[in-house]
C-alpha cells in the first residue's frame, strides 16, 4: 500500500496509508451553526469511549472526586476490549521481572516504542492486576486451585517468560464485564450511550476545554465543557486498510485521531498496523473474527497447502502474520469458497490436549458452534485480518498529549507498544494508561473561565484550502462507509 | 498583498530590540527634527490629525498640549501596553517587533510635555513584548541619545518597563495611574484628568502603544505625508486586527478610512468557507455592531461613528452567518465579568447578571422574563460606573438587541 504524506497539520508523523490520511485531511462535520443550537453541558473530566481504557479513566477521575462524564459512540462496553481474547501481560512470576517484560516489550515492537511509555507500562504491570482483582474479575488458577492458588500464566508469541494471565480465552469479555459494573454504578459517573463525539473545544490558548457531541437518539448537538478531554475511542480496523478484512468492533474509525490531529497533536507511527496472524479466512460470514493467539500459545500449529508447518508459531505477531502472507503469495495457501488462507491445526492440538476445547479455549468452542463444524475434525482456515493500530497520538507517561487538557489513552495513542505489539500488552496498556490519564485529568485545575470555542476548525479549514486541498469530505467518520448513516442527514431529519 | 503605504509595519522596520539597524532603517531622524524645534511637535501632530488609538480617536494634540502646559515637576508619559481585550492584538507586535518606534515616540512625547519620566506599562502576559522592550529600553539608555534628550530637556530623564496587572481594566487611564501609584488598578472618575494629577499627582500623559510608534514618522517626514496617506479626510494608516470567519485572519496596516469591504474582501480573502457576512464586533468588543448595511463604511474614527458605533482599537471580529450573536455576546459580556474590578457595585453585579441571562438564553434556558430583565438592565445601567466597562458591555448587549431581534425571538 503506497503511502501518502499529510501535507496540512503537525509533521513528523511518518506518511499514514491513504484511507486515513484522507480522513486526517478532511474537513469538520460541523459549523458554527450546530454549535449555535447545541445544549450546553459541564463536566470535570470528559471521558471519550467506552471501553477499557475510557473505563479505567472515567474510574480513576471519578476516585479522585471529579463529576466525569463518559460519552460513547456506541454504548458502554462495545469496544475491542470485549474483543481480546489472550490475555493480559504483568509480570509476576517468580522466575519474571519487569525488566524482562520491558526488553520483551521494545524488542517485540522492534526498538521503537517510547521506552518512558514502556518502563510505565510494565512498572503499572501488578498493581493493575491486583486492582482488576479488585474490581472483581476472574483470572484462570493453576491446576492445584484452592486457598493460595497461584494464577495461571501463558506463553505469549515474542516473549521469553510465561507472562500471560488470562480468563479462559474471553479475558477481555470478562474485564469489561467488571470495569462496566463499576462504571455503571458509579455515583460520579455519567455515563452517555450514543453520543459519538465530532468535535473538540479549543481555547484561545489552544487548550482543549470540552468536546461536541451528537446525541443520536434526541438528534441534537451537545456542547460539553470540560477542563480536562480523554480521548479512548481506540483504532481504525473499520477503515479496512488495504483491502483487509479486521477483527476490529464496529466503531474503530479513527475518530480520536482526526480530532486529535485537527487540533494540532502530534501523532505517530500512523503507518504501522497489526495484522493478527489467525484471523478466520472461511467461513465468510465470519471473515475477519479473530482466533485467539491462546490457541497458538496452547500449541496449535499452523500449516500450509502442503501440510507442512512454516513458521513458529509464537514469534512476535508481525512476524508469523507476514510469514502466513508469504505461504499465500507463493502459492502454498489453501483456498476454501473463494478465499485463500493456511489451516490452524486445531484436531492436531485437541488430539493431544482433548480437554482444552472445554476449559480454556470456550471461545474458539462457541466460534466453531457458530460456524457450523467441529473443531475436533476440521481446521479452520486462517488469514491475518488488521487488528491493532500501533501508532497514534503521542502521550507523555501521564497520557497528556502535546495539547493541554486533551489525554489519550489505549488503541487510540501511540509509542507504547512502537511498530509492533505483544499479545496481551493492550489490556494492560489500557488499564494502566487509561488510570494514569484519569488521575492526573482530575488533577487539572478547573479554569474559572473558559467558553471554549471551534476557532482550531477555522484554523484548520484556513489551511485546507490555502493548500488547496478538497474541503467536501468530512470526518470524523463516525461509523464505517458501508453504514446507512450520514451526521447531516441525520440531524437535519 | 498589498503592502503599499506601510509605515508601522514596513518590513525593514520589523527589527526588535535593535537600535543601531533602528537608525540605519531611517529611525531617529523623528527624534531629530524634534530636537531641533520642540515647540514645533504639538503643532506638527496637529496638523497631522493624529488620534488616540487606543479607541477614543481623541486628538492627540490636545492630550499633549494638556499635560505640557499643566503645571508641576517630575510629568509622567506612559505608553499603555495593556492591551486585553479580545480580538486586538496590534499593540504587542508593536512592542515585540518595533520597539524603538515605541521608544523614540515616548522620547518625543517626553520632550514635548518637559516629563521627568517616561514609562512603558506592558501586559505581563505578552511575555516577548516585554522582555523585547526591556532589552530595547536599555539600548537606548547605553545610547547618547539619553544624553541629548536629557540636555534639551534640562532635567534627567528616566526610562522604564512596568509590568502591568495583566487584568483587562488596568488599560484605563486611571487605573494606569492607579497602578503606577502602587495600588490595586482601581480607575476612579475624572476629572481630575490625568493630564492635571496623574501618577505621584503630576501631570501625565498616557497614550496608546500604536499613537506613540506613528510619532517618529510623522516627525520625520512631516504632516502632509501623514495626512496624504489616509483616505478621504481621513489621516494616516491604521492597524486592524482582523479576526473571526474570514480566510486570512491576521494584522493589518491599511490607510485610515479604508472601507470594511475591502478589509474583509480583498485583505482578508473573504469569508470562511465562502459563507456569507452576517457582524463585525469592534474592538473591543464593546461598541454598536457593524452589519451588512455598513459594509461600505470607511474605517477611520470620524466615519464609523456617524453610523453610530466606535472604531475602538482597530479590531474587527467577523461572524458568519451560522454564527450564533448571542453566542458571541455572551461570550464577551463573560469576558467584561470576570475584567470588571468590583468597586461600582452597578458594574460588578450588572455585568455578572448580563453574564448569567445571556448564558441562559444562549443556552436554551432563558424565558421571556430573562430577556425583560436583560432589556431593563440595559436601560438602567449605563452611566452607572467610574469608567466606561459598563457603559461598553450594554453598548453590545443593546446592539444586539437591536440588530439581531430574531434571535432572541424563541426566547420572548
Amino acid at each position: 500500500m503506497r503511502a501518502i504524506p499529510a501535507t496540512r497539520g503537525p509533521r513528523g508523523a511518518p506518511p499514514p496509508p491513504p484511507p486515513l490520511a484522507a480522513l486526517l485531511q478532511s474537513n469538520a462535520l460541523l459549523d458554527d451553526a450546530a454549535l449555535a443550537g447545541a445544549t450546553p453541558l459541564r463536566a470535570d473530566v470528559l471521558v471519550l469511549g467506552g471501553g477499557g481504557a475510557g473505563a479505567a479513566a472515567a474510574l480513576a477521575a471519578a476516585g479522585a472526586g471529579r463529576q466525569v462524564i463518559l460519552a460513547t459512540k456506541l454504548r458502554m462496553g462495545d469496544s475491542n476490549t470485549v474483543m481480546a481474547e489472550g490475555g493480559i501481560q504483568a509480570a509476576i512470576g517468580p522466575e519474571d521481572s519487569l525488566q524482562h517484560h520491558f526488553d520483551d516489550t521494545l524488542r517485540g515492537g522492534h526498538n521503537s516504542a517510547d521506552p518512558h511509555l514502556v518502563k510505565q507500562l510494565v512498572t503499572d504491570g501488578p498493581a493493575v492486576i491486583r486492582w482488576l482483582i479488585g474490581l472483581g474479575m476472574h483470572f484462570d488458577l493453576e491446576k492445584e486451585a484452592g486457598l493460595g492458588a497461584r494464577l495461571l500464566r501463558k506463553k505469549a508469541g515474542g516473549t521469553t517468560v510465561p507472562r500471560i494471565l488470562s480468563h479462559r480465552d474471553v479475558t477481555g469479555l470478562e474485564m469489561m464485564r467488571v470495569l462496566r459494573e463499576a462504571v455503571e454504578l458509579h455515583p460520579r459517573i455519567t455515563v452517555m450511550n450514543r453520543c459519538p463525539a465530532v468535535e473538540l473545544l479549543s481555547d484561545d490558548a489552544g487548550a482543549c476545554v470540552g468536546a461536541v457531541l451528537y446525541d443520536l437518539e434526541h438528534r441534537r448537538f451537545l456542547l460539553l465543557r470540560s477542563p480536562a478531554v480523554i480521548l479512548a475511542t481506540g483504532g481504525s480496523g473499520r477503515l479496512h486498510l488495504g483491502g483487509f478484512p479486521t477483527s476490529n468492533h464496529y466503531g474503530a474509525t479513527a475518530d480520536g485521531l482526526v480530532l486529535a490531529y485537527r487540533m494540532g497533536a502530534r501523532l505517530r507511527d500512523l503507518d504501522s498496523f497489526q495484522y493478527h496472524p489467525t484471523g478466520v479466512a472461511w467461513p465468510a460470514p465470519l471473515a475477519g473474527g479473530l482466533i485467539s493467539e491462546a490457541v497458538r500459545s496452547a500449541g496449535a500449529w499452523l500449516v500450509n497447502g502442503h501440510g507442512q508447518r512454516f513458521v513458529d508459531e509464537l514469534l512476535a505477531r508481525d512476524i508469523v502474520a507476514a510469514a502466513i502472507l508469504r505461504e499465500i503469495a507463493e502459492g502454498r495457501g489453501v483456498t476454501r469458497g473463494g478465499r485463500v488462507g493456511v489451516f490452524l491445526d486445531t484436531p492436531g492440538l485437541l488430539a493431544r490436549q482433548p480437554d482444552l476445547l472445554e476449559t480454556r479455549l470456550t471461545g474458539l468452542k462457541h466460534l466453531a458452534h457458530k460456524a457450523g463444524f467441529d473443531p475436533r475434525r476440521e481446521p479452520f482456515l486462517v488469514a491475518p485480518t488488521l487488528h491493532y493500530q500501533n501508532g497514534g497520538a503521542v502521550i507523555d507517561p501521564q497520557g497528556e498529549t502535546t495539547i493541554p487538557g486533551l489525554y489519550a489513552a489505549g488503541e487510540v495513542s501511540g509509542g507504547v507498544h512502537g511498530r509492533n505489539r505483544l499479545m496481551g500488552n493492550a489490556l494492560l496498556e489500557i488499564i494502566s494508561f487509561g488510570r494514569r490519564a484519569g488521575a492526573h485529568a482530575a488533577a487539572r485545575p478547573v479554569a474559572a473561565y473558559s467558553r471554549g470555542g471551534i476557532e482550531h476548525v477555522h484554523r484548520w479549514q484556513r489551511a485546507l484550502a490555502a493548500a488547496g486541498l478538497p474541503r467536501a469530505p468530512r470526518a470524523p467518520l463516525l461509523y464505517p462507509d458501508y453504514a446507512p448513516f450520514s451526521l447531516r442527514q441525520h440531524a437535519a431529519a | 498583498m498589498d503592502t503599499l503605504n506601510q509605515v508601522l509595519l514596513y518590513p525593514a522596520f520589523q527589527l526588535g530590540a535593535d537600535l543601531e539597524g533602528w537608525l540605519a532603517a531611517g529611525g531617529g531622524q523623528g527624534l531629530i527634527a524634534a530636537l531641533a524645534e520642540p515647540a514645533a511637535i504639538i503643532p506638527t501632530l496637529r496638523e497631522a490629525d493624529l488620534r488616540g488609538m487606543g479607541g477614543a480617536g481623541f486628538p492627540t494634540w490636545r492630550k499633549w498640549q494638556a499635560a505640557a502646559e499643566a503645571p508641576g515637576a517630575g510629568k509622567f508619559v506612559v505608553c499603555n501596553g495593556n492591551e486585553d481585550e479580545p480580538g486586538t492584538f496590534k499593540d504587542r507586535h508593536l512592542l515585540r517587533w518595533t520597539p524603538h518606534a515605541v521608544v523614540e515616540g515616548g522620547l518625543i512625547a517626553a520632550l514635548a510635555t518637559g516629563a521627568a519620566h517616561l514609562v512603558l506599562y506592558i501586559n505581563p502576559h505578552q511575555a516577548a513584548a516585554v522582555a523585547e522592550m526591556r532589552r530595547a529600553v536599555a539600548q537606548w539608555q547605553a545610547s547618547p541619545w539619553l544624553a541629548r534628550m536629557e540636555r534639551a530637556l534640562g532635567h534627567p530623564l528616566d526610562i522604564a518597563v512596568v509590568e502591568t496587572s495583566g487584568r483587562y481594566i488596568g488599560g484605563e487611564e486611571t487605573a494606569v495611574i492607579s497602578w503606577l501609584d502602587g495600588h490595586f488598578p482601581f480607575p476612579r472618575r475624572k476629572p481630575p484628568f490625568p493630564a492635571q494629577s496623574g501618577v505621584g499627582r503630576a501631570p501625565t500623559l498616557i497614550n496608546n502603544t500604536e499613537t506613540l510608534a506613528h510619532v517618529p514618522h510623522i516627525l520625520r517626514h512631516g504632516a502632509a505625508w501623514y495626512r496624504a496617506l489616509g483616505i478621504g479626510a481621513a489621516a494616516g494608516t491604521k492597524l486592524y486586527s482582523l479576526s473571526g470567519d474570514v480566510m486570512r485572519p491576521g494584522l493589518y496596516e491599511l490607510p485610515m478610512g479604508t472601507s470594511l469591504q475591502e478589509l474583509i474582501f480583498v485583505h482578508g480573502g473573504g469569508m470562511l468557507e465562502g459563507r456569507d457576512f452576517k457582524a463585525v464586533f469592534t474592538g473591543g468588543p464593546s461598541n454598536t455592531l457593524l452589519t451588512k448595511r455598513d459594509l461600505d463604511v470607511a474605517l477611520d474614527f470620524d466615519s464609523v461613528r456617524a453610523r453610530r458605533s466606535r472604531l475602538g482599537t482597530g479590531a474587527m471580529i467577523v461572524i458568519s452567518e451560522g454564527t450564533s450573536i448571542i453566542r458571541k455576546v455572551a461570550e464577551y459580556i463573560a469576558f467584561f465579568a470576570a475584567g470588571s474590578c468590583g468597586q461600582c457595585p452597578s458594574c460588578k453585579a450588572g455585568t455578572f447578571q448580563l453574564a448569567r441571562l445571556l448564558d441562559r438564553i444562549d443556552g436554551g434556558r432563558g424565558t421571556a422574563e430573562d430577556l425583560q430583565a436583560l432589556e431593563s438592565l440595559c436601560r438602567i445601567l449605563p452611566g452607572s460606573g467610574r469608567c466606561g466597562l459598563i457603559d461598553g458591555a450594554v453598548t453590545v448587549v443593546e446592539s444586539s438587541l437591536h440588530t439581531f431581534p430574531d434571535e432572541y425571538a424563541a426566547t420572548r
